[in-house]
């Protein structure tokens, strides 16, 4: 009964408002740092503005949240690991990193084409008082060590606890549902198991609005894009049109 | 007796001229200053963390990884020496071992000590070892530098050994007797060791499917770049050797080396160099038109950043591939010292600009099409502690070439020339 | 983290490769073990003094190396390749022509013909109770004159050929003389005497073998006049008197006569050190 979580974002509801990067960081004890910028600082889901290059009354512009793939095939942070820190969970095809495991090389950042990895450049600090909002139920990673979105991993442990305790086999799929998806105002984020063939979220990403990004280079993503408007669409493989300018955050 | 045994002229072998000791520590002065400051740089980052550097989520890799490919491929000159010496029995390179291990050992240390400073999590760098995982080039990459490291240890211990002082201690006479009789086995195991490695340094880029400026097709599991980095690291390797050697001569006034070794080495260098210039162009030529196409990336884009045009194409293929080749090949050219130091100093270029072109262009080359070109300057504490690995190489070759037979066993050589 | 805890396990591509590594691991770790147990194997079996010198002997200018027959003009070049281990030579019994016996005067030098010479400027005398003494030759008494300070060692003590057998002072010059002959010190002599130690030899003096190593007769000859050669090159080089002329005496005590020559190198080359 393996799953393959997956998600479907939908841009065209996105609208730009960060309560899913607030929401993930609250929920994983992201550390909240004075020092750490748009470059150095950790935003396991991070919403990003694009737009289409054109200007005045020609312009488009979108949201776009980037966060971890999870790709399925050839995951190219599994296979550049030195010492197994990272692995597809085979259970939940969601793409494990085990900071306990992690030496801080950043083979893995560099081999991932989203971008989507963050180091800990600091010791992990908040606010006075602020530690009383920590997650007991997430590790704060020290400093050094390489993280990511494991998909709330922790609320599937939880969801899996309660079934247990109701002696069911399949936890119920209302109870894992990530921060960022349960955070988005606009339900944007929609999360499901793309393996069950009638999972509203698999039928989505079967859709002709639904990509991935840079789907071309075969790592099988299991985060898709859906858009009504086409120039959205081109962003997952254009590369050769006029760059777009880039917008940080 | 204690203070007759430090006098600096009892470690020197006897024979040799060495210039004064005072002056010898005003030379090491400055270098030992550049270390200290290197050191104190190393220490912010291993103390504060990489918040010390200008390193980023997506420049994750900075210059160290530059540093790090770049004198390991110079430092392969002490493995290919080796090889030709022990295995290939070129015996005529024999005088000429010494340094190359002294300079292999030098590279090879630095690196590690950068990389150790560069991780995030250096005391955790022995997970490696009991969980590695198989199917990546950093776990062969570290297997093979650790264990090449040892082998340059104990190839460095019979120089060591040979100091007029610790040559008196006869148990380390004896060690060194019987170290040297097992010496070729080392030889012969750093060689595979260094092969593997070099390669899968060139490795460790060329499978990044994510990052198809340096993704590369190849034979088996190893990219094309795994076999172009060993070619290339066995090319430099001599010359940087001829770069050392003469840099040695011009600094003491002395002749150290015969020119036919210089004119061996230049033939060692440019013949490989050449094959390394068609392999190279041949693998750019697929890159361009399978490669890159095939994953979807049209291949003039990887050019339109500037600096990275095509010119860095050209200067890494031709200017600091081909030319030199020719130069160091040609009798006419590499018989002139200055022609032949100039020859083998772009091959070095050359082969830096390799790396360079694969690790920080790569970076700063966007693969979301929504991305951007991005650049990165190294922080003083990036650039410190690379100028302090720089200061210790210089230092620990001083001190190597005033007390250590580096040059063969100049006394037996010079006997020979001037006895007979 | 650990086989078996945290979700890891084994996979045939693990083992494989950390057999390889181990194996390499290994393979580097048996060298300098092996070194290393050969090592104290040889201080066991008395091998490690031997070792040490054929060590030394290696490292030795080639013109300290010459063969006792080139010496004696028997053969025309020959570079001794058995660090002077006569006994050992397959090559000896080629040349090997009885030495004609004869006392020689050399440059003022007496070398008399009772006894045999060893390459550090030392002699073994046989004498009769069927121990041998061992003394510095002529040349070696001419440059050292009388040591300032001498480090005999102990009756009873074991030495080995070419071993350190006792150390000199002379001006702050530190001067090592290598033993001609194994055997036990059985009384020592010194500077005031005519000989340093009185040694019982390990092997049976009566085998023609035992002192086949040591030169005698015309390769006496022959050796101290290329020593003599290169003595006065190296004084020359000092800027000094020459200490003789051509057919001339070696002057008595040359350490004080010429004090500011390269006496390290003179004594190194002279007594065999490196």
């Amino acid at each position: 009964m393996s799953a393959r979580y997956g998600m479907v974002i939908d841009l065209d509801r996105c609208i730009g408002c960060g309560s899913c990067m607030v929401a993930c960081a609250a929920e994983n004890n992201v550390p909240a740092l004075q020092q750490a910028t748009v470059r150095t600082g950790l935003t396991p889901i991070v919403v990003r503005t694009v737009s289409n290059g054109q200007e005045g009354a020609a312009r488009r512009e979108t949201f776009i949240p980037i966060m971890c793939m999870h790709c399925e095939h050839d995951t190219p942070c599994v296979k550049v690991c030195p010492q197994q820190a990272v692995e597809v969970d085979r259970a939940t095809g969601i793409v494990m990193q085990m900071p306990q495991r992690c030496l801080g090389c950043r083979y893995c950042m560099t081999a991932c084409p989203y971008h989507a990895r963050y180091f800990n450049w600091w010791d992990p600090a908040w606010p006075a008082g602020m530690e009383k909002s920590l997650n007991p139920g997430i590790a704060v990673r020290m400093r050094g060590v390489v993280e990511k979105c494991n998909l709330c991993h922790a609320r599937l442990h939880t969801a899996k606890e309660k079934a247990a305790a109701a002696a069911k086999r399949e936890i119920d799929p209302t109870d894992y549902v990530p921060a960022c998806v349960e955070a988005c105002p606009t339900s944007a984020i929609h999360f499901g198991n793309l393996a069950d063939a009638n999972d509203p979220v698999a039928k989505e990403s079967r859709s002709p609005e639904a990509f991935r990004l840079l789907a071309r280079l075969g790592t099988e993503p299991k985060v898709y894009y859906k858009s009504k408007e086409a120039w959205v669409r081109d962003l997952a493989e254009t590369n050769s049109a006029p760059r777009p300018e880039v917008k940080h955050g | 007796m204690a203070s007759r045994v430090l006098t600096d002229s009892r470690w020197i072998a006897r024979g040799e001229s060495r210039t004064s000791f005072s002056r010898f520590l005003l030379w090491l002065a400055p270098w030992t200053a550049l270390l200290l400051v290197g050191i104190y740089a190393a220490f912010l980052c291993l103390y504060h963390g990489l918040n010390q550097t200008n390193m980023d989520n997506r420049f994750a890799f900075g210059l160290w990884i530059f540093l790090d490919l770049g004198i390991i491929a110079l430092g392969a000159g002490a493995f290919f020496t080796g090889f030709l010496v022990y295995i290939l029995k070129r015996v005529e390179l024999k005088p000429i071992l010494n340094t190359a291990v002294v300079v292999g050992f030098i590279c090879y240390s630095g690196a590690v000590a950068i990389l150790m400073i560069d991780v995030g999590q250096p005391l955790r760098a022995w997970f490696t070892f009991w969980h590695p995982n198989t199917h990546s080039m950093l776990t062969e990459v570290t297997f093979c530098i650790s264990c090449y490291l040892l082998v340059l240890c104990l190839e460095y211990i019979p120089i060591l050994l040979r100091n007029p002082q610790l040559r008196r201690l006869p148990s380390f006479l004896v060690f060194d007797h019987q170290l040297h009789r097992l010496i070729p086995v080392l030889a012969a195991v750093g060689a595979m060791l260094s092969f593997f490695h070099q390669g899968s340094l060139g490795g460790l880029y060329g499978v990044l499917r994510g990052r198809p400026f340096a993704f590369r097709s190849g034979i088996l599991i190893w990219p094309s770049t795994f076999f172009l980095f060993i070619l290339s690291a066995i090319a430099s390797g001599p010359s940087f050797l001829m770069l050392v050697t003469a840099a040695v001569e011009k600094i003491t006034g002395r002749k150290l080396v015969a020119n036919e070794i210089f004119r061996r080495l230049a033939l060692i260098s440019g013949v490989l160099l050449g094959i390394y210039v068609a392999a190279k162009s041949i693998d750019t030529l697929i890159w361009l038109n399978i490669t890159s196409p095939s994953e979807g990336f049209a291949p003039w884009q990887f050019y339109i950043h500037k600096p990275f045009g095509t010119p860095i194409l050209f200067a890494e293929i031709v200017l600091f591939g081909l030319l030199p080749a020719f130069l160091l090949t040609f009798r006419a050219t590499a018989s002139r010292r200055g022609w032949l130091l100039c020859a083998a100093a772009m091959a070095c270029a050359g082969v830096l600009l390799n790396r360079f072109v694969l690790t920080v262009q790569t970076l700063a080359l966007p693969t979301l099409p929504f991305d951007d070109f991005l650049q990165y300057t190294p922080s003083w504490q990036e650039v410190a502690s690379f100028a302090g690995v720089i200061a210790y190489g210089v230092i620990v070759y001083s001190l190597s070439y005033r007390y250590l037979p580096m040059f063969g066993s100049s006394k037996g050589e010079h006997a020979d020339v001037s006895g007979n | 983290m650990f086989p078996g805890i945290d979700g890891f396990h084994w996979t045939f591509g693990h083992i494989l490769f950390l057999l390889l590594f181990f194996a390499v691991a290994l393979t580097i770790v048996a060298i300098v073990a092996s070194a290393a147990w050969r090592t104290a194997q040889d201080f066991r079996n008395h091998h490690a003094i031997d070792l040490c010198w054929h060590t030394e002997f290696a490292q030795l200018p080639d013109s300290a190396r010459r063969c006792r027959h080139e010496l004696a003009g028997r053969v025309i070049s020959r570079t001794c390749d058995n660090a002077f281990d006569c006994r050992h030579c397959s090559k000896y019994l080629q040349f090997a022509v009885l030495p004609p016996a004869g006392h020689l005067h050399l440059s003022g030098l007496d070398y008399p013909d009772d006894r045999y010479y060893h390459r550090g400027h030392t002699w073994v005398k046989p004498v009769e109770d069927g121990n041998v003494t061992v003394g510095l030759d002529e040349l070696a008494r001419h440059l050292v004159g009388t040591p300032d300070f001498c480090n005999l060692p102990k009756v009873g003590e074991e030495l080995e050929l070419n071993q350190t057998a006792w150390r000199m002072k002379k001006n702050g010059n530190e001067i090592l003389v290598r033993t001609p002959i194994e055997g036990t010190v059985v009384a020592v002599g010194g500077p005031e005497r005519d000989w340093y130690l009185k040694i019982c030899p390990r092997f049976d003096l009566s085998e023609p073998v035992t002192l086949r190593h040591l030169l005698r007769g015309p390769e006496v000859s022959g050796w101290t006049n290329r020593e003599l050669e290169r003595l006065q090159e190296q004084l020359e080089a000092a800027h000094t008197p020459p200490a003789l002329a051509d057919g001339g005496v070696l002057l008595p005590d040359l350490m004080n006569v010429i004090p500011d020559a390269d006496w390290e190198s003179v004594l190194a080359d002279t007594f065999l050190q490196l």
